[in-house]
């Protein structure tokens, strides 16, 4: 449904992929994991095409999408939706008109309409009660959750999550974790998770990407990376400091 | 000194002058482009046209009352040594609609509305709001820069009216306090010897100013990079390239428009 | 909303206001402490006069001459239009500069630049927490970062007001030659200034060249959050300084010229 041929992008001169091929089945939870700083979330936003590939390609059911324009770009960003790591929560409305904005500029609701629409939405988040506040008034956690919500409000077939457990306490971290488990089974979405949080990565994972100096070092079912013989995987789950992983600034 | 030195802070101080002209030009360009057929957010219209109209008739109202009042002080020396008190309401009038109604609340307007679109813009530029909207298939250019241009437009021309207006009561006020020149004198004064192309050429201006303050305040937001230090700079170099807008455009416009 | 309930707005904003206005003072007053205490960091005041001074030359000198052009001709076509007498125009359009729009439009101009850098500059300190570490140390944030600012905008302020009103009458002259073919000789004629001009025209500049790193470091020193705050301060400083240098303009003409009778009617 998704795959990567090739991906090259450098950011200043400085690679950061070099030659990312990967590939997502539909439906599945396809976690990409490695190490801060080595282009998790540079691999995803090229899928919406938030970042344009130097070289290599990017196809999306059957349809090449990586020389498309920004206005041809809308239809695919409607198909596959994003979850941004910092939520990206527009400052100046309420989580009801935030998730009410996709729904009133695409599906042509009304204004009454899509709020209402909006609060059924949140309520499946468990935000019901917190509709009409802003997204300042509240915590990580729960914006975190409306982020999902108004991603969610155009039922993407793909959802892209950019680290969406990272810096939530683990109770919020695992209910994340179990939605996207559900959105995959119920609903047959496609889930893209970069994450390095092991607990989600070994709980709801169905296929694991491993990203290493700019590559995909290794690529398998959960069983296939813990079993894994490779000492730079072996590394990075069990979290040794010692070993023979590069990571840059350090 | 060596000579090479400034000449390669010339170069290179009119290499980021290029640039942001060139960024300003293409923002245009879209923004033009997105107004034909007009498709722009009505709320976000509304909502802009509230805090950026509305919000901003108390410093206006205060920045023109004192300026009716300076010129009516200025022109004051005039009268004594010429003795043309019944010139004083036509010379204030002619002043205030042509020049400096809509240049000083222009300025204002800049300091007040663009320096906060702005801050505004550049917060959601470095919390990667933009992004997150492009992300929604929702284009910015169309959802939030568009109403901003509108909304600013149509503000600064609606607040220089209500400007000239009170300038011009702050100055019929001060010539009876100073001058002791009757305000139906001041009025007659005005009204027999202002021509309309005179109140049509400051409101040009307006529109001009208006378009001005709001391409290069929404493309010194856009364009932040590097968190809370980042957005100061873009707030202060934006002030700066509207005020130098404001003088330069001033200057063709009195040329152009008779 | 009701009448209390907006009673009760207004009564709170009159209320910030004066509490404003009093903290205002006090970092006034306190910074001019500073300055006769002596603690002058020369290098910082250097940098300042700097980063004040040189950097707003070119912005001074495109914004004054274009309001130059712009004056003289808007005049001229009034006056061709009435007596068809330029021969006044220049020696009248110095006298006002010199004793009004040259101090006011440059402070105008350096409200803008210096105050939103100076707020946008002690803004992000503050939200940065570069402040309270100045205040941990011992140092006074007033006389560390305030006091140069203002000894340097003080200087500079002058030299940029001599400037701009030369710019802006020379580009005054250029315009009566080119547009209405007026004798420069005509037009450069200095002997209508007056002593009291000069003298109004310094007691302006000195005064705005007060209020603006003042007005702009307070803004500045009471920034808060991130961004948004550091935003919102350079805004207010932009505003603040604006109004600031209008309302001294209009307090100190009037004062000169019916007050104390500086500039004769």
């Amino acid at each position: 449904m998704i795959e990567f041929r090739n991906v090259h992008k450098s950011f200043g001169g400085r690679p950061v992929l070099q030659g990312i091929d990967l590939e997502a089945k539909a439906g599945e939870v396809l976690f990409i994991i490695g190490t801060s700083g080595v282009g998790k979330s540079v691999t995803i936003k090229h899928l919406i095409g938030l970042l344009r590939v130097d070289a290599g390609e990017i196809w999306f059911d059957d349809k090449r999408i990586d020389k498309l324009s920004e206005r041809e770009m809308y239809p695919i960003r409607k198909r596959i939706g994003m979850v941004f790591q910092h939520s990206t929560l527009f400052d100046s409305l309420t989580l009801a008109e935030n998730v009410a904005l996709p729904l009133r500029k695409h599906k042509r609701m009304r204004q009454r309409d899509a709020l209402a629409e909006a609060r059924t939405r949140l309520a499946t988040v468990g935000l019901g009660d917190y509709s009409d506040r802003f997204p300042a008034e509240l915590g990580d956690g729960m914006r975190k959750r409306a982020a999902i919500a108004r991603t969610l409000t155009l039922d993407p077939d793909v959802a892209l999550f950019d680290e969406p457990t990272t810096g939530l306490d683990p109770v919020s971290a695992r209910r994340i974790d179990a939605l996207i488990r559900e959105l995959s089974d119920r609903r047959g979405m496609t889930s893209i998770v970069v994450s390095h949080d092991i607990t989600s990565i070994f709980s709801i994972a169905d296929r694991i990407a491993f990203i290493y100096s700019g590559r995909v070092h290794a690529f398998g079912t959960p069983d296939d990376i813990r079993s894994s013989a490779d000492p730079v995987v072996e590394q990075f789950i069990t979290g040794r400091p010692e070993g023979p992983m590069e990571t840059p600034g350090f | 000194m060596r000579l090479s030195r400034p000449i390669s802070a010339l170069g290179r101080g009119s290499l980021v002058i290029a640039r942001e002209v060139g960024g300003i030009a293409i923002l245009t360009a879209q923004v033009a482009r997105a107004l034909v057929p007009p498709a722009m957010d009505g709320r976000e219209l509304v909502r802009n046209l509230y805090r950026m109209g509305n919000l901003s008739v108390p410093i206006v109202v205060l920045t023109a009352f004192f300026v009716g009042g300076i010129m009516v002080i200025q022109s004051g020396v005039f009268v004594e040594r010429f003795g043309a008190t019944g010139l004083v309401g036509w010379g204030a009038g002619y002043a205030i609609f042509r020049e400096v109604g809509p240049v000083l609340i222009a300025l204002m307007f800049s300091g007040r509305v663009g320096s906060n679109n702005t801050a505004e813009l550049g917060t959601m530029t470095v919390t990667e709001q933009l992004d997150g909207l492009r992300a929604l298939a929702i284009d910015p250019i169309r959802y939030l820069i568009v109403p901003r241009v509108v909304a600013m437009t149509v503000a600064l021309l609606a607040l220089t009216i209500i400007g000239n207006l009170v300038a011009l009561v702050g100055g019929a006020l001060f010539s009876q306090l100073l001058l002791d020149l009757p305000p139906a004198l001041f009025y007659y004064s005005l009204v027999d010897n202002l021509r309309p192309e005179d109140l049509i050429h400051g409101l040009i201006k307006a529109v001009v100013f208006g378009l001005a303050i709001a391409l290069t305040s929404c493309h010194f937001g856009v364009t932040v990079r590097g968190g809370a230090v980042g957005v100061g700079r873009a707030v202060n170099a934006a002030v700066v390239a509207a005020a130098v807008s404001i003088m330069v455009l001033d200057f063709f416009v009195t040329y152009l428009v008779k | 909303m009701s009448v209390v309930s907006r009673i009760q707005a207004l009564g709170r904003s009159a209320l910030a206001l004066a509490r404003g206005s009093r903290d205002l003072a006090a970092l006034f007053l306190s910074t001019l402490r500073g300055v006769a205490r002596g603690r002058r960091r020369p290098g910082e005041t250097v940098a300042q006069m700097y980063e004040i001074g040189n950097r707003s030359f070119l912005f001074v000198a495109v914004t004054l001459g274009a309001i130059g052009m712009v004056m003289v001709y808007q005049t001229a076509l009034q006056l061709e239009r009435i007596t068809g007498d330029l021969s006044l125009v220049g020696p009248e359009f110095l006298s006002l500069l010199v004793q009004d729009f040259g101090p006011t439009i440059t402070a105008l101009m350096l409200a803008t630049r210096v105050g939103a850098g100076i707020a946008a500059e002690v803004g992000s300190m503050k939200v940065t927490e570069q402040i309270d570490a100045l205040r941990m140390s011992g140092v006074s944030p007033v006389d560390y970062l305030i006091v140069p600012r203002l000894v340097a905008s003080l200087v500079m302020t002058f030299a940029l007001a001599i400037f701009g009103t030369a710019i802006a009458y020379g580009a005054g002259g250029i315009t009566a030659y080119v547009s209405y073919d007026l004798n420069p000789r005509m037009y450069f004629d200095v002997s209508q200034v007056t002593l009291a001009d000069v003298g109004l025209g310094a007691v302006k500049t000195a005064t705005y060249g007060l209020a603006i790193p003042v007005i702009s470091g307070f803004c500045g020193l009471r920034a808060r959050g991130s961004s948004e705050g550091v935003g919102r301060a350079t805004t207010e400083a932009v505003i603040g300084s604006s109004l600031a240098v209008i309302i001294l303009n209009f307090v100190i003409s009037g004062l000169g010229i019916y007050g104390l009778g500086l500039v004769e009617p």
